[in-house]
Parts: structure tokens; sequence; C-alpha cells
């Protein structure tokens, strides 16, 4: 098996999946988890200026997507065949278009500004973005298949980072959704990270 | 052989990098381009009420990145290895975070003064930043005299070649500081299935 090292920062972010997927996965894998202020000399070490990167027997990989869906081949979580495959893919890329409303969001300096793209965003762009993944999620709680891929991880990851920033449990009258939700937290190596990783 | 349907508007915009991959291959497939008087009737029946949509026997695969990795697997050109198909993958997401930087100013700031602010930074800062990244990445890959990943065309270049039409379009010699990326543009354009597709494609403006 490759040796992995995973270095990004310290929060959930971009990286929370993917330390979810080793851990789903039960890989091995060297958490680098850096300050801030170790950031400006790292950045030219990286093949775009950015992290998270993973870097699998010395070679740099970045791009977060890139990145999963490699550790989730290794995990076999990536889907059993070429479309299932691009099924994952695109369940993954629709959450990453919502990652950017919601980073939009979260870096909005103007307080103001950012209290109403908040309301937006819980009121009308997320609701809409969960009523078109509940119709491609199965009622066996699986967006692809009936087991248990990177997608489901992707949706719970994204979740569960935004759970501290909206009042009320986005999924509550999505059966299908809640079903993937839990599906992955009972997911034995998932619920024993999570486990770690949230109880400091 | 399975059957293709394409489903796009009348532009290479996000259906481009798929029909680059779908040329390389020499696979046949419907090259669907609906007018946009068309596209309230087909909206609800697509996965995610957008397009592209790849329709493979019936199944619709949307998200034009899934859609052009898929293509190319179809034919053996995302990447031999798990490593190089993230290789792959790593330059295609890079090329895209551009072509959404343009996409961002193009399509979705209305604001005159914004949208020239926004067409500026882009020229000025973020894309020299990242054409560095990508020339250096070319070279990583045994000199850069080839291809992004191992010794054959993936969907990387089909993304890239997408990115350069659109920057080189606005300013024809930004590829001038990165030799290696501008040989590798001539070399998409002439290899075999893409030199016959660049030819007969429909002109459009996107």
């Amino acid at each position: 098996m490759p040796s992995y090292k995973l270095t990004y920062f310290k929060h959930w972010g971009r990286a929370g999946v993917l330390r979810l997927l080793f851990a789903a996965g039960g890989i091995e894998f060297e958490d680098v988890r850096i300050e801030r202020e170790q950031w400006p000399e790292l950045k030219p070490k990286t093949p775009m200026g950015q992290i998270p990167i993973l870097e699998v027997d010395g070679t740099i990989i970045c791009q977060t997507k890139a990145i999963g869906r490699l550790i989730a081949k290794e995990a076999g979580l990536a889907g059993k065949t070429p479309l299932e495959a691009a099924q994952v893919d695109m369940i993954v890329d629709g959450l990453s278009d919502l990652q950017v409303k919601i980073v939009d969001f979260f870096i909005e300096k103007d307080e103001k500004k950012k209290q109403e793209k908040i309301k937006e965003f819980a009121e009308k762009t997320l609701p809409m973005f969960l009523d078109t993944y509940e119709k491609l999620a199965n009622s066996s709680g699986h967006f692809v298949g009936d087991a248990l891929t990177w997608a489901d991880v992707d949706f719970f990851s994204l979740m569960f980072f935004l759970k501290d920033h909206l009042p009320n449990d986005p999924l509550k009258g999505h059966v299908n959704l809640t079903k993937v939700r839990d599906n992955v937290t009972s997911n034995p190596g998932i619920a024993a990270w999570m486990e770690k990783e949230t109880s400091h | 052989m399975p059957s293709y349907k394409l489903y796009y508007f009348h532009g290479r915009g996000r259906a481009e990098p798929a029909r680059l991959m779908l040329a390389a291959a020499g696979l046949p497939y419907e090259d669907i381009r609906l007018e946009y008087e068309q596209w309230p009737e087909y909206k609800p029946k697509m996965p995610m009420g957008q397009a592209p949509v790849l329709e493979v026997d019936g199944t619709m695969i949307c998200q034009s990145v899934a859609i052009a990795r898929f293509v190319a697997k179809e034919s053996g050109r995302a990447g031999k290895t798990n490593i190089e198909q993230a290789w792959a993958d790593m330059m295609a997401d890079g090329f895209v975070d551009m072509l959404n930087k343009m996409a961002d100013y193009v399509w979705y700031e209305e604001d005159e003064a914004r949208k020239a602010e926004k067409k500026k930074t882009f020229f000025d800062t973020t894309l020299p930043e990242f054409l560095g990244y990508f020339e250096k990445l070319l070279v990583a890959n045994n000199g850069g005299g080839g291809f992004f990943v191992g010794d054959g065309l993936t969907h990387a270049e089909a993304f890239f070649l997408c990115l350069s039409d659109d920057i080189i379009a606005e300013k024809p010699n930004v590829l001038s500081p990165y030799p290696k990326l501008a040989a590798l543009v001539e070399r998409i354009k002439t290899y075999p299935g893409i030199k016959e597709w660049l030819a007969k494609r429909p002109q459009t403006p996107f």
C-alpha cells in the first residue's frame, strides 16, 4: 500500500471529507494539520499554491476532488462501474457547486451583507438544492447503487460543516437524504473517526 | 457500443471538453444543440436541471467534468494508474478553476465597472500565477514536450484547450511566457480526431 500524507489546516474545511474517506476505507495516513503562520512557507512547495495536498509515495497531488477520487478508489468507494463512477463524480461536483455559494457567504467581511447572504442561502439556495438531491438519492439512503460511496460521504461532510451555520436541521423532511446521513454516520470507520474529531 | 447523446446549447462552453474527448476517441454521438426556447421543456428531465448532460443508453450523467472524464475513460484516455488519473484530474480541475473565474465576470457579473475590474484582476494577477503553475507541472512530466500525464492525451488536454481558446481570444500572446504550454496547444490541435473536429465544428460566439 502507498504511503499517504495529507496536509491542510486544522479545521474541517476542504479536507474534512478526505479524512473521512481514509477512515471509511480503514486506510492509514499522516494527517498533517498546519497553523496559518506555516502556510506562507509551504505555499510555494505546493503544485498550485493551495491546500489540501496529498503526498503519495513522494508525488504531490492537489485539488480536493482529485485527491478525494484517489482515496475513494483505494477505499472501494468510487463506484463499481465507469457509469457508476460518473454518477458518483456528478454528485460530488454538484456538492462542490453548492460549496462555492457557502464560501461566498463564509468569507463575506461586511456583516450586514453576510447576514443577507446567509438568509438567501438558508431560505432559497439550500432548500432548492436539497429538493434536487432528495430525488437523486434512493430510498436505501445512497446516491449511487446500494452501497456507500464517496458521494454519500461528501454529502454528509458538507451537511456536517453547515450544521454550525444554520439554525435548523436542513434535512428535516428529506427522507432519503436523512438515510444517506445515517448510513454514513453508522459506517464503523467513520463513526470512530467522528467520535475522535468531535470529542475535544 | 453504447449510444451517446450529448445535450447542450449552441456553443462550445461547458460541453466542448466532452466533445473533444469524443472526437479523440472516434466515438459517434448525437451532438444535440438546444435552442433556448426548448430549455424549459428539457430542464426538468436533467438530473440537476442543467446542461451539459450525457445520456448513455438512457442513463443521464450531468456535470461537465464528470462527463468529460467518463468519455475519456471509454477510450483509455483518463490516465493509466490511480496516480496518473489523479494527476489528470488535478490538472483538469485547475483549468476549470480558471474557466469558472472567467465565467464569473462574463456571465454572472452585470455591473459593467465590476465586470471590467474582475477581468483585469483575472488577466493581470490570477491567470499569470496559475499559468506559471501549469507550465511547471507540464515540465514535471518528462520535460514538458509531451502531454500533462504519462505519454498520452487525457481529459486534462481537453480542458486546457478550452481554456487557452478563451484566454487567447482575449489576449493573443498570453501564452508566450509559457513556451511548453504554447507548444502543447499546437500538439492538441493536431491530435488525430481532434484536428478533424476543430475543422468542422460549428463556429459559435461561446
